[in-house]
């Protein structure tokens, strides 16, 4: 089974402990919800094939534990990733108020160009919501993000929230604004487009001929 | 006796005559005196005379009435006829006949009244003959005239009686075959009804009765007729009989086994429907596949009919793959179980029929029919499970399953292992079929699985930040939720570790396997616990933080036994150099930790998914096995070429050499080759298995000094790995028992070559920390400035010996900080003191090697400067002994020996380079400027030799 792919993704999930990250990966992999979740120890990998605007595109996603404690551990895989869901829970003040160390983290440890969408989870548990769709879409555009609210139990916008912040990285791809080339992008060329581009690639090697580092 | 004659004679007379004549016979006749009488009784004599006269008699008297007496005594006269003699003669004749008159009238009288009894009979006798004569002639007369007046209309009256009754008979004729033309008709409707078993009977009563009727003309055509409806019958059972197949119903069973035995034909009813029951499994399995198929693929191809069964397996999709199987299995299940009963029914049937027949030839007949379906069924068996398997066989290997989630797959595994376990039940078959099947696809399956953990492990690898991932500080692998199934076997497990498992477990399941043809169990074995069980227990989420959380004490549900191993596991390691215990200075430095990284633990968990996919897919399990020991391989590989391999100097002494070959071995087996340009081609295939060599996260800096050249993340690195291998270790046992016992060579190598070389990793590692943190080449600098040539003896050691010295409680200081962070391993607390350590004696010798001119009080010197030195460790370390002192106090001291006992000792003492030992040769002042070049020499001379 040669998983052909256009593009591969490095995502990232971050966000207060609790807030639902796990879920919503598991509901976006499996397209189930994840019953007995505990919380996450380091970090967890998943990996999915979506096809966005005609691309396939491999998401590599991990998963971080969102205890304070797991910082130190989970800082490493900031790096490089391409996009980010930024997960808070509607129905806790605290996650929320969170959002702003989480997104100077992301800011700073990852990619600069990287792609960061606000996820309000547990849109399911409308009667104990702390955080309006107005505020956190205030915030959302106060700080350049892209907004939705998901339900990892019913699974309601969780494909969506993925797809959409593939779409716009992939948008940013072919504007020239994002440039997969570039070390740590978190961008990669799959073997379809590697086909492509084995002629241009071929010529690169040739000026490139050492890129271990 | 002569007259009895007469009378008789008399009587016949009478009869020939005419009666009345008889009548005038007259009694009187024979009552009267004989004629003799007339003759006088002159001469009465006496009895005997009377005898003697007749005894005279002469014979000729006697002979025949006819006889002329008197002509004869005639005749008897002579010629001469003389008087006297004629008298005497006609005296003596007289007196005869007196005599013989007398004789007879006295019998006359004697017999008279017998006489006249006699006649009186005859008498009566005549009359009532007269009597019978006179009816006869009545009669006759009658008689004629009867024969005159009846005789024709009788005989008309007769014959036309006659006609009557055979009109009778042909009207009966005409009426039965009246009905059995309509009998047809009838017939049809009982067929329809199905009672096949009546309508046979009455086809062939019909056909008896059309065989007594074979002369009417109609009847042939009715007998033809009815040989259609028979075979039409027979057709019709046949349908009959192939529902069975799917649909076993005992009293459709019977009716249309009946039916075969009124027809005689049990025995190609039993033939016959083992061909049904073939290509009901061929039809069945043929639809299901078909329905899928066909609703999977919309309207885009059509002809999906007239493909063959293996090709139309292949157009099944993933996601319908498994209701498929289900449906597939759940099918050929109902079609294995009417086989089933109908055996079933067979085998109660016979017990049945034993008893109630009683004729002899009948019974032989029986029998040998019994013999024969009991025969076909029992091959029938294997035949159908062939048939089968290699339905599910074809279906299950129509597709690549390398796509399903790892439940999916169990589940798939689960319909597939229940099947087998049938097909067991069914006729004992070990289903190599499926197995290989099975086997095949699990391989498949595993590879593509392991290939995307190796994938994703190397991801972990290139982005691991080797910080340690906070756990609880006696955190276990089997407080992972992945080793949850451990936790039931507890104990069992390694109690049961020498028996070879694979086949014991088997022969258990056999005994407890529930029976899937028993009849109560009505609803498949496809629908029972099919979602519930496997699916959450077996694979449940990956977060657990109850087990690992840093403060619980969640481990009290970790059967004791565990425990203690796990104790033992790290006892017996800290105790094997004893006396280390009274020391108490660094406590800071542990004993054992638990120590992981976010990589090591990702390891830890597809290691238990692992093992629970060896249990699970039992004919791999070898392979998960091999999988298994490469995720180890891989870790151990990359923290190796992270953080051991950029040595500038790694002298032999440091690196193991078994270590050595085991890393090459998992290079050329499992690392990527980088293409060299020459011949890019060759590699490429033997690298589709195997891993790109990962690259370490940039974020590490592994020179830069202040951060200790990376000894945190190498302690993380190397600590996580031996870390890892004690958990390997501690399955060890478990691993043995899930594999088979001709695999365990392999398990014992993978532990001694590999796991246990684990902790041989901390020298290369901490080699690099060890040979940076001192500045030896300063102190090699400032030893140079030392003059070795005093002539006086000193008191107070050189300042190199306190900047070493510095460097050294610098180092310590620095440990002591980082261990307040960072749980420190005591023996890589040992192995990196005892790399400083050595590394220090060997600037030690090489400084005094470089000493030019040397005196008995420069050598006083330097044993003052390394004692000062042995002092200042002793009280900075608690390593004892300070390894490697020998090595520098017996350089010193060489210096002393005198020529002869100096040269025996260069020969001993390899341990120094051939530099060091002339630079020491050299140095000696109390031996002649000859002999030391004579030893100079030597030393040239050995170390050529050596090359
Ligand atoms: N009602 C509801 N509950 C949710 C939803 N998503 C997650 N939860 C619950 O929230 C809890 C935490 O979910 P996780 O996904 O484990 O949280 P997390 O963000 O991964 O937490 P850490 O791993 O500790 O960082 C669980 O008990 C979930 O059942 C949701 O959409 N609706
Ligand atoms: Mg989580």
């Amino acid at each position: 089974m040669s998983e052909t792919y256009d593009f591969l993704f490095k995502f990232l999930v971050i966000g207060s402990a609790g807030a639902g990250k796990s879920c919503i990966l598991h509901q976006f992999i499996e397209n189930k919800f994840k019953q007995d979740s505990n919380h996450t120890i380091g970090v967890e990998f998943g990996s999915k094939v979506v096809n966005v605007g005609g691309k396939s595109v491999k998401l590599q996603i991990w998963d971080t534990a969102g205890q304070e404690r797991f910082r130190s551990v989970t800082r490493s895989y900031y790096r490089g990733a391409a996009g980010a869901l930024l997960v808070y829970d509607i129905t806790s003040r605290e996650t929320y108020n969170a959002l702003t160390n989480w997104l100077t983290d992301a800011r700073t440890l990852a990619s600069p160009n990287i792609v960061i969408i606000l996820v309000g989870n547990k849109k399911d548990l409308e009667t104990e919501r702390e955080v309006t769709f107005l505020e956190a879409s205030r915030f959302a555009q106060e700080n350049e993000l892209m907004f939705l609210e998901t339900s990892a139990l019913t699974g309601e916008n969780v494909e969506e929230t993925f797809l959409k912040c593939a779409r716009s990285i992939l948008t940013k791809i072919e504007s020239g604004e994002l440039d997969p080339e570039r070390m740590g992008s978190g961008i990669q060329y799959g073997d379809a487009s590697l086909r492509r581009l084995d002629r241009h690639k071929q010529q690169r090697e040739l000026k490139k001929p050492d890129c271990t580092c | 006796m002569d007259l009895k004659k007469k009378l008789k004679s008399l009587i016949h007379k009478q009869d020939s005559q005419q009666s009345p004549v008889e009548e005038k016979i007259s009694h009187d006749d024979f009552q009267r005196e004989p004629s003799f009488t007339k003759f006088n009784q002159q001469q009465v004599t006496n009895p005997e005379e009377e005898q003697e006269v007749i005894d005279s008699i002469g014979e000729v008297y006697f002979k025949d009435e006819t006889h002329d007496t008197s002509q004869l005594e005639l005749e008897k006269l002579p010629e001469k006829l003389e008087l006297e003699q004629i008298d005497n003669d006609r005296i003596k004749l007289r007196r005869q006949l007196q005599c013989v008159s007398r004789r007879v009238s006295e019998l006359v009288l004697q017999n008279h009244p017998a006489y006249v009894g006699e006649l009186q009979r005859v008498m009566e006798l005549q009359k009532t003959l007269q009597l019978g004569s006179v009816i006869c002639a009545d009669a006759r007369r009658q008689l004629s005239v009867a024969r005159e007046s009846f005789t024709t209309a009788s005989l008309g009256l007769l014959a036309n009686y006659r006609k009557r009754q055979l009109l009778k008979g042909l009207l009966k004729s005409l009426h039965t075959i009246k009905t059995m033309q309509r009998t047809d008709m009838r017939l049809r409707e009982m067929m329809e009804e199905g009672d096949y078993c009546g309508a046979i009977q009455l086809c062939l009563e019909c056909q008896k009765a059309a065989a007594t009727f074979r002369h009417y003309k109609c009847i042939s055509e009715l007998s033809s007729k009815l040989q259609d409806t028979l075979d039409m019958l027979e057709e019709q059972l046949d349908v009959a009989l192939s529902k069975i197949c799917t649909n076993f119903d005992v009293h459709h069973y019977e009716k249309v086994q009946t039916a075969y035995k009124l027809l005689g034909k049990t025995q190609t009813a039993m033939d016959q429907l083992h061909m049904h029951f073939a290509s009901a499994i061929h039809n069945t399995a043929f639809q299901i596949v078909l329905g899928y198929v066909e609703l999977c693929s919309g309207t885009k191809e059509t002809n999906f009919q007239k493909k063959q069964y293996a090709d139309l397996c292949k157009y099944v999709t993933i996601e319908s793959f498994t209701p498929c199987l289900i449906d597939l299995c759940k099918a050929l299940w109902g079609v294995m179980r009417s086989y089933h009963k109908t055996m079933k029914w067979h085998e109660a049937h016979d017990i049945q029929t034993d008893s109630t027949e009683s004729d002899v030839s009948r019974n032989v007949e029986l029998s040998f029919d019994k013999r024969y379906i009991k025969q076909k069924l029992e091959n029938g068996l294997i035949r159908i499970w062939q048939d089968v398997q290699q339905k599910v066989r074809t279906y299950i290997l129509g597709i690549d399953l390398s796509e399903f989630k790892l439940d999916e797959f169990i589940q798939f595994l689960d319909l597939v292992n229940r099947m087998i376990e049938i097909g067991d039940e069914f006729c004992q078959s070990k289903s190599e079929g499926l197995q290989e099947s099975l086997k095949q696809q699990s391989l498949n399956y595993f590879k593509n699985l392991h290939r995307a953990k190796m994938d994703e492990l190397r991801m972990f690898l290139e982005n691991e930040g080797w910080e340690m991932c906070p756990v609880k500080s006696n955190f276990h692998i089997v407080n992972l939720v992945e080793f949850r199934f451990m936790r039931h076997l507890n104990k069992d497990i390694l109690a049961l570790n020498h028996i070879d498992n694979s086949i014991d477990t088997n022969d258990t399941n056999f005994q407890e396997r529930g029976g899937y043809f028993q009849d109560v169990i009505e609803c498949s074995p496809f629908e029972i616990h099919v979602d519930q069980d496997e699916n959450e227990d077996v694979f449940a989420g990956v977060g657990d933080v109850e087990e690992v959380e840093r403060d619980s004490d969640s481990d009290s549900d970790i059967p004791d036994e565990l425990k203690h191993d796990y104790i033992d596991e790290i006892t017996g390691e800290t105790h094997s150099r004893p006396g280390r215990r009274r020391i108490t200075r660094s406590r800071s430095f542990h004993k054992n930790v638990s120590l992981v990284t976010n990589t090591s633990l990702n390891i830890c968990r597809v290691i238990g998914k692992y093992m629970q996919m060896m249990r699970l897919l039992q004919p791999i399990a070898f392979d998960v096995l091999t999988s298994l020991a490469q995720l180890f391989d891989f870790y151990m590989y990359t923290v190796y070429i992270f953080f051991g391999y950029d040595l500038h100097s790694m002298d032999g002494l440091e690196i193991n050499n078994r270590l050595k070959t085991t890393l090459l071995r998992i290079q050329t087996s499992l690392i990527v080759e980088v293409p060299l340009p020459s011949h890019t081609e060759s590699t490429s295939q033997d690298n589709k298995d195997r891993i790109p060599q990962p690259h370490l996260s940039p974020i590490i800096d592994l020179h830069n000094a202040s951060r200790l050249y990376g000894l945190a993340e190498r302690i993380v690195a190397v600590e996580s790995l031996i870390f890892l291998a004690q958990q390997l270790e501690f399955l060890e046992p478990h691993l043995e028992t899930m594999i088979p016992s001709t695999k365990k060579a392999f398990l014992q190598q993978f532990y001694s070559q590999t796991v246990k070389m684990a902790t041989e990793l901390r020298k290369p590692v901490y080699w690099a920390v060890s040979s940076n943190v001192i500045h030896f080449d300063s102190i090699l600098q400032s030893m140079s400035t030392v003059k070795w040539d005093i002539k006086e003896i000193m008191s107070q050691h050189n300042p190199y010996v306190d900047i070493l010295i510095k460097n050294f409680a610098d180092f310590h200081l620095r440990l002591s900080e980082l261990s307040r962070h960072l749980p420190i391993s005591r023996a890589a607390y040992e192995i990196l003191w005892d790399h400083c350590i050595r590394l220090a004696n060997r600037t030690f010798v090489d400084g005094y090697a470089n000493a030019k001119k040397c005196t008995n009080e420069g050598r006083a010197l330097m044993q003052l400067d390394f004692q000062q030195y042995l002092r200042s460790m002793e009280k900075l370390v608690d390593i004892r002994p300070i390894p490697d002192r020998e090595y520098v106090e017996t350089y010193i001291k060489a210096y002393y020996f005198p020529e002869n006992q100096l040269e025996s000792w260069l020969q001993e003492h390899r341990e120094y380079t051939v530099r060091q030992l002339q630079a020491l040769v050299s140095s000696v002042d109390h031996i002649n400027k000859k002999a030391r070049q004579k030893l100079c020499s030597m030393l040239e001379e050995a170390e050529k030799n050596k090359r």
